[in-house]
């Protein structure tokens, strides 16, 4: 039975084709008919769909007839492309026996490339590589072919020639999924071992969980254990996508489907945990689970104060999505109620905070991302804080954490990419040739350098040729002071900043004119320091407002002045009143477009 | 009912590079085809109006018409319209487009007072401005008003000009003044969005006076036209005793008023409306015999409220928030009324940008200079 299952993942530098390619597969093996499709049908949520990035994992079952006259069963299970994702792409790479890497036949290897494929083989998956985009004037597979080779040391003399977008190659992808990704392993006959690699929660059925089984079968009426949690659920509902969600009588050793059990909340089912039989459980889950941690900290507030509690529901409502990002309720002086929140990285902070305004119609003001720093008090307590306002004066030691960068760039814009890296503090771990033109270079990094428009400047420097993905490495120490702004006297505590001590100076005078760039005049002078403890090391200010336009008020045309002033009062109700300061949001950003 | 009557007439010899006003090359054959619409226009509106105290023909370039347009123009009026004993009947001129003869028709069509578009006495800006006479033409043709007999005239000068110093500035005011005209307007040049002069600015071709040097220019021209008798009673606007605007006024007082012509506005019941802009449509709907009003927008008690605070507030004298009779009785109904705009005024008041004296409130010399600024505060305070 097990024989004719074959489950796979495509994996890809962001890009690259992952999505068409899987919209090609569906149609081909008939999922859906082409006027059924709307493009890219795995990225269904809008924001996947206007980045082009897929941010939740999906599994699709797809049926189809080999060249053998056979018929095999295909899990395709979607992945994130994006690191910050990267612990959920490697869960839903543990329920695969193969993989389909889709490389860009212009853009050859890049960093998730490499990334991705790392990943895949850690997992002993079946690496099927495939050549996209071959249509395309710029296409070279051949060269592309020989980067595989060279970076991953993967086969590629069978390497699939493909275009998703026309459609060649398709059934050569399925032919190859078939032949060379084996079968799953795994007997009905053995308790119950499944794996957790998705779940999300529907507003009429609860939580819904995507799992594969690797041993024993579930049915409904089942009484199943979530390890990790230990918490016992009875399964009401098995069922596949086809895309369209389909009841199932069981899903058994080697399939990927869905169930439902009554779960109220996806902070029940954590992505990696292992389902199992609550009355014969297996010994020992399926390896590699982790209960992430959110790495990057925003604060929330919004700009109308009386907006607090929609916030506090929205973020509520957000979770019940999304157990990757935490919040918790905190006060600032400048901001007033708000929330601390943690993602998984800096994509992850702007998915939900835009899906926050969007689909819950709030206007929010967010601080600055921050890691967590673990602060060693003169008492010798040690503590972790993810704002920097809360850094204490006096403390003997501050660690942050560090990442191990990857970074794939063009030779002709290594040097400017080697000075960023320098600039962020980064200490060079390797530095390779990649054919004749290519380089890819390690560095090891402060997390919180990444956070502050690297990645931006990266792409600007190499005029969007390189790329990068990283790895958290651990914490260490770092010679770290706290920058504060003082508004009109004032510190802010929504703008206070942790930097490196080598870096103060030059960024508090930055942020200080940056501040008196984004301030509008006043109608009084706002007067901006930095100071680092007692010490003030910038001042800038913005001039009092002297006048407004003094036009005519042209005749019988009240109307366009009074939206004329209407606009003016809409620009205020956007902003945050700090003391008698009025400060536009952009302004808590302020640091991001510091160098 | 309105007693006040807009009639605009859209055309000039060419576009000044500042004007994001509606104005179209002049050509005789459109003005009388133009003129014989807007004749239609007015009849259409003959009953909904009182005895008229003021008519206002602006442009464009009224001045251009010819007499027998003028002529025909008046006539209409005449027939249509019943004018109060005491109306302010008042025609946009420029230098350059009138004579004495023209002059004595408008005279004997019943125009009693005149608007110069003058802008400056600076020949250098006023070419950079794109205006079509020189110092001299504006010289003689406030010669020309005087000697018709017609000495309630109005000056209008520009300050902000690229170019412009606080000496030609001086010497502007000096000369307008030395005309003795009943009234004064100064505006500050305007940088609208696509006109020539911001494309202008943007390029560097031309550097508009810094900030500073126009807030001295203003504050320059309240101080010695006041001295020279003329008593600011708007942000922009200097007169004789007994000489004010009555049109104007009636604007920000919120009066009612009719617009007749492409563009113009009307204010009649709590609606505002504005006329078809393009001149070839607003001929046909007219000779079809419907109406051109297009975009009507009914006001209700805010937007009510915030125009008789910032129109009122242009006026010097300010706006009278002791007796509720000033206040529209759309206004009077809601709760926002008269207590709450002085307790909405109070640290603005503190601050000096305001003032409250025997039941008005205005604005102080410094709050006049950003005076949106402290009206839109004004609004938020009042929730608005």
């Amino acid at each position: 039975m097990a024989k004719n299952i074959r489950n796979f993942s495509i994996v890809a530098h962001i890009d690259h084709g992952k999505s068409t390619l899987a919209d090609r597969l569906l149609e081909y093996t008939g999922a859906l008919s082409a006027r059924e499709m709307t493009e890219q049908v795995l990225d269904s949520m809008d924001l996947e769909r206007e980045r082009g990035i897929t941010i939740k994992a999906h599994a699709v079952r797809l049926l189809y007839t080999s060249i053998d006259g056979k018929e095999y069963i295909l899990n395709l299970i979607d992945t994130p492309g994006h690191v910050d994702f990267s612990y959920e792409v490697s869960r839903s790479l543990a329920s695969c026996e193969g993989a389909l890497l889709v490389v860009d036949a212009s853009q050859g290897v890049q960093a998730q490339t490499l990334a991705n494929a790392h990943l895949a083989l850690e997992h002993n998956l079946e690496i099927i590589p495939l050549i996209n985009k071959i249509d395309l004037p710029g296409a070279d597979p051949e060269k592309t072919k020989k980067q595989i080779e060279d970076t991953i040391g993967i086969d590629c003399s069978e390497a699939i020639l493909a275009s998703a977008k026309e459609g060649i190659g398709t059934r050569e992808v399925l032919e190859a999924v078939v032949k060379k990704i084996p079968p799953p392993e795994g007997v009905d006959d053995k308790p119950l071992k499944a794996l957790i690699f998705d779940s999300w929660f529907d507003n009429y059925q609860g939580v819904i969980v995507l799992l594969r089984v690797f041993e024993g079968k579930i049915i409904a009426g089942k009484k199943i254990k979530l390890m990790a949690t230990g918490s016992v659920y009875e399964v009401f509902q098995v069922g596949i996508f086809s895309p369209k969600m389909e009841q199932v009588p069981e899903l058994s050793s080697g399939e990927v489907g869905y169930i439902i059990a009554g779960i109220k909340s996806v902070t029940d089912t954590k992505i990696g945990d292992t389902i199992t039989d609550a009355d014969n459980p297996v010994q020992s889950p399926c390896p590699g689970y982790r209960d992430i941690k959110p790495m990057v900290f925003c604060g929330l507030y919004p700009v109308a104060s009386y907006q607090y509690e929609n916030l506090r529901n929205a973020l509520n409502k957000l979770r019940l999505n999304d157990a990757s990002f935490t919040y918790e309720p905190e006060t600032s002086l400048a901001l007033g109620f708000g929330f601390r929140c943690g993602f998984l990285g800096l994509l992850h902070m702007e998915i939900v905070k835009e899906r926050l305004e969007r689909e819950f119609d709030l206007s929010l003001l967010s601080t600055a991302p921050t890691v967590v720093y673990r602060v060693k008090k003169t008492d010798g307590k040690i503590f972790s804080i993810d704002n920097p306002a809360l850094l204490p004066e006096k403390c003997d030691a501050i660690e942050e954490p560090f990442v191990l960068l990857m970074i794939f760039v063009p030779g002709e814009y290594l040097g400017s990419i080697l000075d960023l890296c320098q600039e962020k503090r980064g200490v060079q771990k390797n530095f390779t040739f990649i054919g004749k033109d290519k380089v890819k270079v390690e560095y090891e990094m402060p997390l919180n350098e990444i956070l502050w428009d690297f990645y931006n400047r990266l792409k600007s420097l190499s005029k969007g040729y390189a790329s990068m993905d990283y790895d958290f490495i651990g914490y260490r120490s770092s010679n770290l002071v706290k920058l504060n702004v003082l508004i009109n006297g004032e510190v802010v505590d929504a703008l206070s900043l942790i930097v490196h001590t080598d870096q103060a100076y030059v960024k508090g005078r930055e942020l200080a004119e940056k501040l008196r760039e984004i301030i509008p005049r006043q109608m009084y002078e706002v007067v901006i320091q930095a100071a680092v403890g007692n010490k003030i090391i910038a001042r800038e200010s913005v001039k009092a407002l002297r006048k407004d336009v003094l036009a005519k008020c042209y005749g019988g045309d009240i109307t366009r002045k009074r939206k004329l002033l209407e606009k003016q009062r809409e620009g205020k109700k956007r902003m945050k009143q700090v003391g008698r300061v009025e400060l536009p949001q952009e302004a808590f950003l302020a640091v991001l477009k510091v160098k | 009912m309105p007693d006040s009557l807009y009639i605009h007439i859209p055309f000039c010899i060419r576009k000044c590079i500042y004007c994001d006003f509606f104005s179209v090359p002049y050509d005789k054959s459109a003005a009388q085809a133009y003129i014989e619409a807007l004749c239609w226009e007015l009849i259409l509106k003959k009953d909904s109006a009182q005895a008229l105290k003021t008519v206002y023909i602006g442009g464009g370039t009224p001045s251009l018409l010819p007499d027998e347009c003028l002529t025909q123009l008046f006539i209409c009026l005449k027939d249509n319209f019943s004018f109060s004993s005491d109306i302010e009947i008042t025609i946009e001129a420029n230098p350059g487009t009138i004579n004495e003869s023209k002059i004595n028709t408008l005279f004997s069509l019943g125009v009693n007072r005149l608007s110069i578009g003058i802008q400056s006495f600076n020949d250098n800006e006023l070419k950079v401005l794109g205006r079509i006479h020189s110092s001299e033409d504006a010289l003689i043709s406030i010669e020309m008003i005087k000697n018709a007999g017609l000495n309630n005239f109005s000056v209008d000068l520009m300050y902000g000009i690229p170019g412009q110093t606080m000496e030609s500035w001086k010497d502007s005011l000096l000369k307008a003044s030395g005309g003795s005209p009943r009234h004064i307007s100064t505006y500050e040049l305007t940088v609208e969005e696509n006109t020539p002069l911001s494309r202008f600015i943007e390029s560097g071709e031309v550097i508009i006076p810094d900030e500073d040097l126009i807030l001295e220019m203003y504050n320059y021209a309240i101080d010695y036209l006041g001295g020279c008798g003329y008593k600011q009673y708007e942000i922009s606007n200097f007169a004789m005793p007994g000489f004010e605007c009555m049109h104007n006024l009636n604007y920000w007082d919120r009066g009612e008023y009719i617009g007749a012509g492409a563009g113009a506005h009307s204010f009649i019941n709590e609606i505002r409306s504005i006329n078809t802009k393009d001149i070839k449509s607003y001929i046909e709907i007219l000779t079809e015999g419907k109406s051109v009003e297009m975009e009507p927008i009914r006001l209700f008690p805010p937007e009510a409220l915030k125009e008789f605070i910032f129109l009122g507030l242009r006026k010097i004298k300010g706006i009278n928030i002791n007796t509720p009779i000033c206040i529209p009785p759309l206004i009077r109904g809601d709760i926002r009324g008269c207590n709450s705009i002085l307790d909405a005024s109070k640290e603005l008041t503190t601050e000096g940008y305001l003032e409250f004296d025997r039941g008005y409130l205005r604005l102080t010399r410094k709050g006049l200079v950003i005076s949106n600024t402290v009206i839109v505060k004004l609004f938020e305070k009042l929730g608005l």
